[in-house]
């Protein structure tokens, strides 16, 4: 393949180049480290060199400039170039990234006139060494991976992907070898059967010969056993296949990580200034995405993260002052939560000035004089925008236009963005937006002959159930499972199918964890693991909530993906249904015991769990309580701490000691809320534990639920 | 990071799209007079169907069964790599829901929609002479449709059809599914 590009190989490299520069300078300006130096050094000598060769002068006159920059501090064991080196290297990064841009962009600039046969000398894209070095340095591994993950180009897909993708291909191609080994051996068994019919054709071997009986009896074990082998080799490979499928797709997402390098680029712009020092952290480089949606969120973070430094980081010495760091830190933190990405930009700076923003919003006529706002709905003001904390305009930020961007990139991706301000600390921005498409692990499931996938973050772990334990839990919507009691929810309910015939066989729990809350899920096998791309349902096609996306199989039809979330709501609705439900032979529900010496606790406490269906007695103490556990079966204890006489603690600890009442979960409501108590409460057996400050009827009813059977 | 590859994807997508769709759509009749029909049964009754409403007609195509709350979406077809919600016609136009249709026509337009029936009786070309209480007419849908989603009748040998009218029945699914009928939606890649 002739190049008739002569720039062709060089754009690839160089912007790979530009790339490790521009993230080389930014850790050079926060971690000062001679090995940063050379690391520079090498990619700046490296692409003046290659640029020479296609004639970019340039771009190799701007690298021979940044190289002199560096030279003098290559040496130095604490690298100090002056603000004004710096700045310098960051125009000449700049300059470059600008000239390599120009030079990608199809129409602008034609290329330099070089002889079409002049010899291209191109270097390694991954010159072992040199990539070997830039792992060893010293930089903060998500950064690097940001960095190194920095790709919306097609060339440029990122290597490890890429070996994946081929792993898996050569796992699949590996599974075709017992295909043409089994197509061997049927060519065999096909022969010995022309043999046989041949001899009994011409009448030398009739029915009634032994022989031939055992022939042919020899043949069916043999044609089936190589059945069973082909079907095994057929399984594998799909799932082989499924596997390269699904890694390909997913090929199409980016990191969120190549966003990485430009915000921090921002925020070290803004710092310099601001005359800050700022440093930037970030996590979640791995989380995949489309590129449009992470294009569009980085230029709202752009503006977000410039807001953080000029409006939130104080000047070094208000910060030392309030006994901060000099050096004030701006993160970005990208999650996947699901179905949505949470993108967050935290800082610790001085957080939002709710003075001013009264006083602007009264200016602006958006708050009537003298109303007193909660301090979250004059922050919710400044997403509406048109407010901005600065005293003053500056170049890089002011009137609230990041939390516009912000908001309008919100809106136009259907997601949400919110503010979490923490006067004197900082504040966090939290952009949440629903993803398009979304690399997932899956767990393949099978349920009254229909396949879903269910999210593997999600799965805690799968139980086998035999055929009574599933019909047991399939009646009563519940499960025991390591001492405590799950909601149990036969998939193929969820998903709204007839039960098989002939009533459920054994089968599978899949234990779920989504919301802080834990419910078991009945499948009939499981079929595996598979890295899938799952996308939105389609616009026309509601759905249960139990339905989270859609992927497609193999053979291109759409396999429903479960959503955790809904699945575990579901599982909690149908079991509390399922045990109000008198016509079920479910065991009368048994009492629960309340110890406390506070009349209005006691009464309280009746109230809520009698206003639940439950039957409720009162002990006034723990001794008492101890004697009333006594005397009557109880599905649960509820008890206070405080007490005359033995305490809560003591009152769990003893019941725990005694084998009669050891089994009945115990449940500490307090207004202690120190970790020390949880801990002393989780060592004498307390089931849970329960803040009275942040008393909260549900929560208790869920503790409640989850123990009592 | 500023070159648009969202521009590059963004014509890729439509330079596939028509050429996808100048296969989908039937060679039309240089003849005005005349109407591309196919003539189907849902729910046991006959209907026809203008062949330029449609973009595709599949036999036996998988269904994922979508549990959700609408009756009449049968579930999700998997059409070259995208994902086609169907429903059931014979629920649309409101006759009993019985056995699982065999056949799908899409609906022409966006987002894709596919509308499943039980039988194809043909194809067949109707001189406009044929069909009767044509669209445009007021008043009396001629049909038991829900929301005009039939429009007019057609006569042909072996009785006269309603013509089942595909925007309307469009119209009637965005309404059913809660979803504005807007312009084109922006969709990342």
């Amino acid at each position: 393949m002739t190049s008739r590009d002569p720039l062709r190989y060089f754009r690839i490299e160089a912007r790979e180049l530009v790339d490790q520069i521009s993230s080389g300078v930014l850790d050079l300006d926060q971690q000062p480290e001679p090995d940063v130096v050379a690391r520079l050094l090498r990619f700046a000598h490296t692409l003046k060199g290659a640029a020479r060769v296609v004639k970019q002068q340039e771009i190799a006159d701007r690298a021979h400039e940044f190289e002199e920059v560096l030279v003098p501090h290559r040496d130095e064991r604490v690298p100090a170039l002056p603000a004004d080196q710096m700045r310098e290297l960051l125009r000449l990064n700049d300059e470059i990234a600008g000239y390599v841009t120009a030079l990608s962009a199809p129409a602008a600039a034609p290329p330099a006139p070089v002889e079409p046969e002049a010899p291209i000398r191109t270097v390694p894209l991954n010159e072992p060494t040199t990539q070997a070095e830039v792992d060893q340095a010293h930089v903060d591994a998500e950064l690097a991976r940001g960095a190194d993950a920095a790709s919306d180009r097609p060339e440029r897909a990122a290597t490890a992907d890429l070996d994946d993708l081929l792993d898996a291909i050569g796992e699949a191609s590996s599974r075709i070898a017992p295909l043409r080994d089994g197509g061997r051996t049927l060519a065999r068994l096909h022969r010995k059967v022309e043999t046989l019919g041949e001899r009994m054709r011409i009448g030398r071997t009739t029915v009634s010969d032994s022989s031939a009986r055992t022939s042919v009896r020899r043949l069916a074990g043999e044609l089936g056993a190589l059945g069973r082998r082909l079907t095994d080799a057929v399984d594998q490979v799909e799932r082989e296949l499924d596997e390269v499928r699904g890694r390909a797709e997913g090929l199409r997402l980016v990191p969120a990580g190549s966003i990485f390098t430009a915000l921090r680029r921002a925020v070290r712009d803004a710092a310099d200034g601001e005359g800050k020092r700022v440093r930037f952290q970030a996590s979640g480089a791995d989380v995949r995405m489309g590129p449009n949606l992470l294009n569009l969120i980085s230029g709202a973070f752009l503006h977000v993260v410039r807001n953080a430094v000029v409006h939130g980081i104080e000047p070094e010495a208000q910060r030392l002052a309030a006994g901060k760091p000099a050096e004030g830190t701006v993160g970005v933190h990208v999650e996947r939560r699901g179905r949505y990405a949470e993108f967050r930009c935290v800082d610790d700076g001085r957080g939002f000035d709710l003075a001013a923003l009264r006083r602007t919003a009264e200016e602006r006529g958006l708050l009537a004089p003298g109303a007193d706002p909660a301090p979250q709905a004059l922050i919710d003001l400044v997403l509406h925008g048109g407010i901005s904390t600065a005293p003053g305009v500056t170049d890089v930020a002011g009137r609230g236009i990041g939390m516009d961007v912000a908001r309008d990139v919100a809106l136009q991706l259907g997601g949400e963005v919110s503010i979490v301000n923490r006067p004197g600390e900082g504040a966090t921005v939290r952009l949440v937006v629903p993803l398009t498409l979304l690399s997932m692990n899956g767990l393949i499931v099978e349920a009254g002959g229909t396949t879903a996938t269910m999210p593997l973050d999600s799965v805690l772990r799968c139980v086998r159930l035999s055929a009574d334990e599933m019909a047991a839990a399939t009646a009563t919507a519940r499960l025991a499972h390591e001492r405590e009691v799950l909601p149990f929810l036969p998939l193929s309910q969820a998903l709204r199918i007839a039960p098989a015939e002939g009533g459920a066989g054994s089968g599978v729990a899949v234990v779920l964890a989504a919301d802080r809350d834990t419910v078991a899920i009945g499948v009939d096998r499981l079929a595996g693991t598979s890295t899938l791309v799952a996308r939105p349902l389609p616009d026309l096609a509601p759905a249960a909530p139990v339905i989270g996306s859609v992927s497609i199989d193999l053979d291109g039809n759409p396999r429903l993906v479960l959503d955790a979330h809904g699945l575990v709501a579901e599982a909690r609705q149908e079991s509390t249904t399922a045990r109000g439900d008198s016509s079920l032979p479910v065991k009368p529900r048994m009492p629960i015991l309340v110890v406390d010496d506070s009349l209005t606790t006691r009464m309280l406490e009746r109230s809520i769990l009698e206003s639940a269906g439950y039957e409720v007695d009162l002990a006034a103490s723990g001794e008492e309580g101890l004697e009333k556990a006594r005397a009557r079966r109880y599905g649960l204890y509820l008890t206070d701490i405080d007490m005359p006489g033995i305490d809560g603690f003591t009152f769990v600890a003893r019941t725990r000691a005694d084998p009669a009442l050891g089994h009945v979960p115990a449940i500490l409501v307090s207004s202690r809320a120190s970790a020390e108590d949880r801990r002393r409460g989780t060592e004498v057996g307390a089931s849970a534990y329960v803040v009275k400050g942040e008393f909260n009827q549900e929560e208790l009813l869920a503790h409640i639920r989850r123990l009592i059977l | 990071m500023t070159a648009g590859p969202g521009s590059v994807a963004r014509r890729v997508r439509r330079l596939r799209e028509d050429f996808d769709q100048s296969f989908a759509e039937p060679a039309r009749s240089h003849d005005e007079e005349h109407f591309e029909l196919l003539t189907i049964r849902a729910g046991g009754r006959p209907y026809a169907i203008k062949l330029s409403q449609s973009s595709g007609v599949h036999p036996d195509r998988p269904v994922t069964p979508l549990p959700g709350p609408q009756p009449a979406l049968l579930g999700l077809a998997g059409f070259a790599g995208a994902v086609v919600p169907v429903y059931d016609l014979a629920a649309l136009l409101g006759h009993p829901v019985g056995e699982v249709p065999r056949w799908l026509v899409l609906a022409a337009g966006t987002p894709r929609l596919g509308l499943a029936f039980h039988e194809l009786d043909g194809h067949v070309r109707a001189a406009a002479t044929d069909i009767i209480r044509d669209s445009g007419e007021t008043g009396d849908d001629g049909g038991h449709g829900l929301g005009g989603t039939l429009r007019g009748l057609v006569d042909l040998p072996g009785g006269s059809r309603p013509i089942i009218d595909i925007p309307a029945m469009r119209s009637l699914v965005h309404a059913l599914a809660g979803h504005a009928q807007a312009a084109d939606e922006e969709d990342a890649p």
